[in-house]
């Protein structure tokens, strides 16, 4: 096994962690006390120099967007965290905000005290009922202890806190339908640009959008330094990862990782190999909205930025999805296709059309009522899908969908010929339980 | 005051330079590519972008290729930038095929149920497909089913499945009215506009949103099914209903008013239009029209009421005007009274009532279409309640000997009371141009002579902001029904000489036209295709509605050629 640096789990193991005594008890909360005694400029250059990216799927430099923050706009700076974890196979954020809840509350008071923001949210996905408690009760010592609230420390910083639940739709993890949900509106994505909230975020005023597992990383970086943090990884790909591992292997978990630990020895080590004594067929590293790799495609490939990003996938969330030889591909990009238009906020028309499209011809397929045309017609339908809508859901919808039938095109061939060589399916059978014919 | 074209503000407005398919094109910063696009003749097809509401970017058709940019932008949410390039689907395949793509999803859950909807053949789907598009679907699934026919409130209608959720009708409803009664429910294609809970669909414009819609999802509850609107005849003209004087549309079939739309004006009314303009367009015209003179109350010959009529000359008559005649028959009635009646005394029925918040966005407190033409041609100094209210103070006294009643509204018809009709009767020689025998009116007056509606003759009107409009005829009058200008022209020609030669309605336009200082140089096309703002500067000639004319039809140069 991989000997990795714990860095975000190191305490997770403690019963009393999730108290504040707990996690005093291990010296919580000393680093923001010793944070705010430098200048806030300080502090985020040092997570700019720790080469922090965000873990919420798209790898956005922090200390960046940090930076991007206008300082002087005469509006208050919100600082929003997206503990919205709603994508298939991803599950770390929950494990900190379940067991860990005071680290993932300093990381952001050291985000606040680096933009000199006055309030933050926590947006929890709304199915997070446990962690909510977890999260909620530690926000209510936090604030009994002083670390929240007004003149924390004596500084005369003040700091809010709140916990937002969310309503269960996977869209509002996109940033700014998470914005507009907050605001009360429908949870639909806004149009870019403006690209980042940086500027125009929350009630039109200067946001930081973070993921829960990028702001607890600072509270390390800030105790270390960013040099530390930076020397750990790759070079482009810094400290380490949480990696929600599932699917075919012996032990599926939440594993820290560190960055640029090659993907198969991941697989065989930490994950315990594939179960049953069968052969790995594909991985879907990044969570379902990035492409699937199949397993010829996996020799030297590191769980890193750069590296996946060659092999054709992404670290994404780090819903590292493993699947056996066993595994039927038609299947599987069925229920990711389903996943997607079923969470298609329905806003712009390549989204919403194109979603439950690809998801009927997959269906069909699934069913044995293929045609020889469908595999071009997906792959045409995921072109014009991928680039042309609001947000990034075009192409977590597109990517997947395309990924499979490029990557096992022998699978979907096969079904569908074999449909047409055996038994005819009528339309009316295919139709079925979609909704009875016309 | 001064009469002149359009043309940009005086204000510095910073140009920007760039490039639509090759054109070159120089348009103010801050304009979209989609305006910008249309300003070089290039057109970008578009469902959810509407130059007076919010971007919302949804329906993805005006892509285009901006060279430098990741991928395609929409043409709506992309401003101008200096040295950009752009192309559309006219010289970028990627572009085409995006733009097929879009139509070919959006076309997927459609009901193709063209024959029964009465937005065909002013469908911006229909006519994009051929325009855009234009092959077969490959879409061999089941159709998602939606709500049907679902009424919206008291007059719009839902057809869920053919809502393409272009949310014009939300954003109308959020940002113009700020009624918000409409809302997105649901996701992804079962994504549905509903009425949001406790409330519905009910203000004073809610119907606009009916022509907001790109296609046939909203239609009005009382127009539905009327007709194929290719079996009418739609006519461009001005709602007669206040001196806002917005732009309509107006479809008839049969004499019958089946559709009225608002016409896109920037200057005026954008696209807005008021309920009780809309579906009430017709409500000044009578059921039982009057088609021939009276006398006393009972059909006479026009030689005898002409006659009669006659008796007015010379008097300290008290003139009760209508404020929805045309600018021609203000200018022309002023004329009648200088030769005719000099001493008489002119009052224009205007009087004002209290608006609602929502109708404050677009209606005017007055139902005087047409009363600042009045002011205009100098019949009246300043048009005020005050003068009219005495008027029928004094109709009501019996201290009244002559009167002459120009339109059917030179009383208003809330007025015709009981001791106003005998007010009138008791008048010595009353006169009266009217559209409505069954008012009571018809029976006071000593002469009845069948008038016009506004909406059964053609000529200029100018709106509460002094803009100079034109008027189309939306429907035929009845025969025996004379345009008021006539009526004058006609009993001046019986007390010796005709006050002009026009024979029909453009006359008398190009008359005016050619004989008024101010509108010197202005042909009708040029009132009909521009904004002209007869006061103080210009607000810029609007790119949306101003298409330049050539002024080389002969008729229509009014400026240069004396009126035949």
């Amino acid at each position: 096994m991989g000997n990795h640096r714990q860095i975000l789990l190191k305490n997770i193991d403690h019963p009393d962690q999730h108290t504040v005594a707990g996690y005093e008890s291990r010296g919580g909360y000393s680093v923001i006390k010793k944070a705010m005694g430098l200048d806030p400029l300080a502090v985020l250059e040092e997570v700019k120099k720790s080469g922090l990216r965000g873990r919420g799927g798209a790898g956005f430099g922090t200390g960046q967007k940090w930076s991007f923050i206008p300082r002087n706009s005469g509006k208050p700076i919100y600082i929003v965290q997206n503990a919205d974890e709603s994508g298939p196979g991803t599950f770390k954020d929950r494990l900190l905000l379940e067991r860990d809840p005071h680290l993932v509350i300093e990381g952001q008071l050291i985000c606040a005290w680096a933009v000199q923001s006055n309030f933050s949210v926590i947006y929890i996905r709304g199915e997070y009922g446990y962690p909510y408690i977890r999260i909620q009760r530690a926000i209510d010592e936090a604030y009994a202890k002083g670390y929240l609230g007004e003149n924390i420390f004596g500084s005369g910083f003040t700091h809010h806190m709140i916990v937002h639940r969310g309503a269960g739709a996977y869209i509002c993890g996109e940033e700014t339908a998470l914005l507009n949900s907050l605001e009360g509106k429908k949870g639909q994505p806004r149009l870019k640009p403006p690209y980042y909230p940086a500027a125009i975020g929350l009630y039109d005023c200067p946001t930081v959008v973070n993921n829960t597992e990028t702001l607890a990383a600072c509270v390390a970086i800030l105790e270390n330094g960013g040099e530390w943090y930076a020397a750990i990884g790759t070079e482009k790909s810094t400290g380490t990862k949480l990696i929600s591992a599932s699917g075919h292997i012996n032990k599926p978990g939440i594993y820290e990782i560190e960055m640029g630990y090659p993907l198969l020895q991941f697989i065989e080590e930490e994950c315990g190999g594939i179960w049953k004594g069968r052969n790995l067929k594909g991985v879907m590293p990044g969570g379902s909205s990035f492409p699937i790799l199949r397993a010829d495609e996996l020799a030297g490939v590191n769980i890193d930025y750069e590296s996946l990003s060659k092999a054709g996938s992404h670290v994404g969330s780090g819903g590292f999805m493993v699947m056996d030889d066993h595994t039927d591909m038609v299947e599987a990009a069925l229920n990711v296709a389903h996943f997607y238009a079923h969470e298609s906020c329905g806003q712009c028309t390549p989204c919403r059309e194109g979603g439950h499209w690809i998801e009927k011809i997959f269906g069909r397929i699934s069913k044995g009522g293929g045609l020889p045309g469908d595999v071009q017609l997906v792959e045409s339908i995921c072109g014009q899908v991928a680039g042309h809508t609001i947000c990034a859901f075009g192409e977590a919808l597109a990517w997947p969908a395309q990924s499979f039938i490029r990557k096992f095109p022998e699978e979907f061939r096969g079904r569908i010929s074999e449909a047409r060589e055996g038994r005819v399916i009528s339309r009316e059978s295919m139709n079925a339980d979609v909704g009875g014919s016309h | 005051m001064g009469t002149e074209l359009g043309a940009q503000g005086a204000g510095a407005v910073e140009l920007v330079n760039l490039t639509i398919d090759g054109k070159a094109a120089k348009v103010p910063k801050g304009t979209n590519l989609i305006e910008a696009a249309k300003s070089v003749g290039v057109d970008v097809p578009f469902y959810c972008y509407h130059p007076h509401l919010s971007i919302a970017g949804n329906c993805r058709m005006c892509q285009v290729r901006v060279k430098g940019a990741p991928k395609l932008d929409i043409a709506c949410n992309t401003m101008v930038r200096e040295g950009m390039e752009v192309s559309t689907h006219h010289t970028s395949p990627e572009v085409d095929d995006a733009q097929a793509a879009t139509l070919e999803f959006i076309l997927i859950n459609h009901p193709l149920d063209c024959t029964v909807c009465d937005q065909a053949g002013h469908c911006k789907l229909q006519d994009y497909h051929f325009d855009y598009n234009a092959r077969p679907s490959r879409f061999l699934e089941q159709k998602e089913h939606k709500v049907k026919a679902l009424p919206l409130g008291p007059t719009v209608v839902l057809d869920g499945e053919r809502c393409i959720m272009c949310t014009r009708c939300v954003r109308f409803c959020d940002e113009v009215t700020k009624t918000s009664e409409l809302g997105m429910l649901n996701r992804g294609d079962r994504s549905v506009i509903a009425v949001n809970e406790g409330k519905e669909l009910n203000n004073a414009l809610s119907g606009t949103v009916v022509d907001l819609c790109p296609v046939g999802a909203l239609t009005h509850r009382n127009w539905r099914f009327n007709t194929r609107i290719w079996f009418t005849k739609e006519t461009d003209s001005i709602c007669p209903g206040c001196s806002t004087g917005c732009n309509v549309k107006v479809a008839i079939r049969d004499q019958q008013v089946v559709q009225v739309k608002g016409r896109l004006n920037s200057a005026v009314n954008k696209e807005w239009m008021c309920d009780e303009g809309r579906y009430g367009f017709m409500r000044f015209l009578p059921q039982k029209r009057l088609a021939s003179p009276l006398l006393g109350g009972a059909g006479t010959s026009w030689e005898m009421a002409l006659r009669e009529s006659k008796r007015l000359v010379g008097s300290e008559a008290l003139v009760m005007v209508s404020p929805d005649l045309l600018l021609e028959e203000y200018d022309i009635l002023k004329e009648f009274l200088t030769r005719h009646m000099p001493k008489a005394r002119v009052v224009l029925a205007y009087r004002e009532r209290t608006l609602t918040e929502v109708e404050k966005v677009l209606v005017s407190p007055d139902y005087a279409a047409n009363f600042r033409a009045a002011e205009f041609s100098g019949l009246v100094q300043s048009v005020s309640g005050d003068a009219y209210e005495s008027a029928l103070k004094q109709l009501r006294a019996g201290s009244v000997s002559h009167v002459l009643l120009v339109g059917q509204r030179a009383i208003l018809p809330e007025d015709c009371d009981a001791a106003l009709l005998a007010g009138i009767q008791a008048v010595g020689v009353s006169v009266g141009m009217l559209t409505d025998a069954a008012s009571g009116l018809a029976s006071v007056l000593k002469v009845a002579l069948p008038g016009r509606s506004i909406l059964e003759k053609s000529g200029l009107m100018v709106n509460r902001q002094s803009r100079l409009q034109w008027s189309e005829r939306v429907i035929d009058a009845p025969l025996g029904a004379e345009p008021e200008w006539r009526l004058l022209n006609r009993i001046s020609k019986e007390c010796g000489a005709a006050l002009c030669d026009a024979t029909n309605d453009r006359d008398l336009s190009l008359r005016i036209l050619g004989k008024d200082t101010r509108l010197v140089g202005l042909s009708i096309a040029d009132v009909k295709g521009s904004l002209l703002s007869l006061v103080g500067a210009s607000k810029g000639i609007d790119l949306k509605s101003y298409q330049p004319r050539q002024r080389t039809v002969a008729a229509d140069s009014a400026g240069s050629q004396p009126a035949v």
